[in-house]
């Protein structure tokens, strides 16, 4: 549910950050005008979002890597009208308008580019879970429903905090959060057009590529600082009101208007710190390492580790080890199957994720790398993650494991 | 007037959209668009065989690896028959290989290693695996080719029946192996 809940986030958060700022200014700048706009790149970016994530789930007609490109392609020729057209609002008539529908379309387009990954986890946990009617499915859908519902807040939040601030700083930040994300995407584009060889093998633009994807989640972190000066300036402004009023009536009124924009600055301001904390402590801990539970003890006797059936028969995952004379510890589990007296033996390790090991959790055995959710019924089969397949033999109440069999796989443990 | 001008203005904004969008979804017919393959290297020559490497979207395989969370890309090695006296025909893919690979990052620790496992995609059969690779960086990739003996494929050895060749000849100085070096990788968007 975590995992779900922050990658959310991490999915959506810069986008409702830039759509209120964005939205804000428009409203702010071009009144009705600048509301039609908005509601219009919302729609159509909604629309496009699902028809995108429907496409790219269920269709192999979407190569993503092209359709990004294009997207950040109109995204910056947008980018670039909607700056002049604002610079000129003021001494051509028809510029407001040029402006609002450049906004309108890079809202649009940010939909389009957000919204269809975060509408494939379900498509995704279904490939595993089979049933919408699991746990799992059920855990994760939480998660990830969670983290929409605190984006769509904060969004909402900065949209009504930055409605209360003047025009200048309103335009200001709008812009800041757009140009922290034209950042993101021209560099995504070198990446994708090297990875495509588009363009031919450039040193210098795969060094820019490989440092904006490695610290790709400033790009995030940037964006929550802009809006986060949203409430700031809000919160800071609300305790020097200096309007003038005529009557108490009006006196009231002022003073539920800053109420008012305190409100939304709280919101957020949490909303910002939970982000934060989810992107960064909740994160590493949903990614932290579980401990195996430690080698259990059995007897190495004839040349072969000896594994009693009372040992083993409480369905539960058990973990046994040979220590080589170079001092490697080769690992194997054994577990019982369900309803069954026979027993899974395999290695502590797959093809796929070597030596990582595996664990228990709720009845269930995991890889301890990719997370998937092994068949205890196939554990001791060969195949993609299962356990390496050992050799062994059952006799008189034993689980015999020849210690020849098990040094073929030293080598796996090093 | 003024609200044909916003009218106008709309419309063009959905008409710019839409033509974004059709401008996207212009893939020919039977043309795959979501399956593109991205090249690491081509066409290596490695004892008899012909060795080239590709990445894509991680993807769902059947028997237990429906999974493709935690994983970035599949790694995939495209392995043919060169001229041999294996009996393989020429262009042909190899089966019955174990085809181990090792991914070296540029501060010469090992950044994902493993043994692939033969499967079918819609372009035919390769060896491949789901890999776990978040970090951009300039690795070297590492192939290992063993005998199809080791999974207990054989080969004639008479003469009225036998290609001429034997496993133990054309793996005579051990498994194969080809490093390629400087792969210039950033994860991509899927």
């Amino acid at each position: 549910m975590l995992k779900y809940l922050i990658s959310s986030v991490e999915q959506l958060l810069a986008l409702m950050i830039m759509t209120g700022l964005l939205s804000a200014y428009l409203e702010h700048a071009f009144g009705p005008k600048g509301k039609l706009g908005t509601r219009t790149g919302i729609c159509a970016g909604l629309i496009a979002g699902f028809v995108m994530g429907y496409f790219k789930n269920y269709t192999n007609r979407i190569d993503t890597g092209r359709w990004n490109l294009r997207n950040f392609s109109v995204m910056l020729a947008a980018f670039l009208v909607f700056l002049v057209m604002t610079a000129l609002a003021k001494k051509v008539k028809w510029a407001g308008t040029a402006a609002v529908a450049a906004g309108a379309v890079m809202i649009a387009l940010l939909f389009l580019y957000y919204l269809p990954d975060f509408l494939s986890y379900p498509h995704i946990v279904l490939q595993t879970e089979k049933t919408v009617f699991s746990t799992a499915f059920l855990y994760r859908m939480i998660g990830a429903v969670l983290g929409l519902v605190l984006c769509i807040v904060a969004g909402v939040s900065v949209f009504q905090g930055a409605l209360r601030l003047s025009l200048s700083v309103s335009f200001l930040l709008a812009v800041l959060a757009l140009a922290v994300n034209e950042v993101k995407e021209i560099t995504s584009s070198f990446s994708i057009m090297l990875a495509k060889r588009l363009i031919p093998s450039n040193h210098t633009l795969f060094v820019i590529a490989k440092h904006a994807s490695n610290y790709s989640q400033w790009f995030i972190f940037l964006t929550i600082a802009v809006g986060a000066v949203v409430p700031v300036i809000l919160w800071v402004r609300s305790f020097h009101v200096n309007e003038p009023y005529r009557n108490s009536a009006e006196r009231r009124k002022i003073i539920a208007k800053w109420r008012s924009a305190r409100r939304w600055s709280t919101s957020c301001l949490i909303c910002g710190v939970l982000s934060v904390l989810m992107l960064t402590s909740v994160k590493a801990y949903a990614n932290r390492e579980v401990e195996l539970s430690p080698i259990e003890d059995a007897p190495v006797k004839d040349g072969a580790v000896y594994v009693s059936f009372d040992q083993v028969s409480d369905g539960h995952l058990h973990r046994f080890g040979y220590t080589t004379e170079d001092g490697v510890t080769i690992r194997f589990i054994v577990i019982q199957k369900p309803n069954s007296s026979a027993y899974g033996v395999g290695l502590d390790a797959c093809d796929i994720c070597g030596e990582t090991g595996y664990y228990e959790k709720g009845g269930q055995v995991v890889c301890n790398l990719c997370d998937v959710v092994m068949n205890i019924n196939t554990i001791g089969f060969k195949g993609g993650c299962n356990p390496k397949v050992i050799d062994y033999e059952i006799h008189d109440g034993n689980i015999i494991v020849p210690v020849d069999g098990l040094m073929e796989y030293e080598s796996d443990f090093k | 007037m003024k609200k044909r001008t916003l009218a106008t203005a709309m419309t063009g904004i959905i008409a710019a959209f839409a033509m974004a969008i059709n401008v996207g979804a212009a893939a020919a017919p039977g043309e795959a668009a979501g399956f593109t393959e991205y090249p690491i290297f081509e066409d290596q020559e490695v004892g008899f065989i012909n060795l080239s490497a590709v990445y894509f979207q991680p993807v769902p395989m059947s028997n237990g690896n429906e999974s493709i969370e935690g994983f970035d890309i599949h790694l995939e090695a495209d392995i043919s028959a060169l001229e041999n006296d294996l009996g393989y025909g020429v262009g042909d893919w190899v089966p019955y290989l174990t085809v181990d690979y090792k991914v070296v990052g540029s501060n010469g620790e090992t950044a994902a290693e493993g043994t692939f496992m033969p499967m079918s995609a819609s372009d035919g059969p390769h060896y491949g695996a789901n890999i776990a690779l978040p970090e951009a960086d300039t690795y070297n990739v590492t192939f290992t080719i063993h005998s199809p003996e080791e999974m207990g494929y054989l080969v004639h050895t008479d003469a009225e029946t036998g290609p001429g060749g034997t496993f133990d000849t054309a793996f005579a100085d051990g498994n194969l192996e080809y490093t390629f070096e400087g792969w210039d990788y950033t994860p991509q968007e899927w």
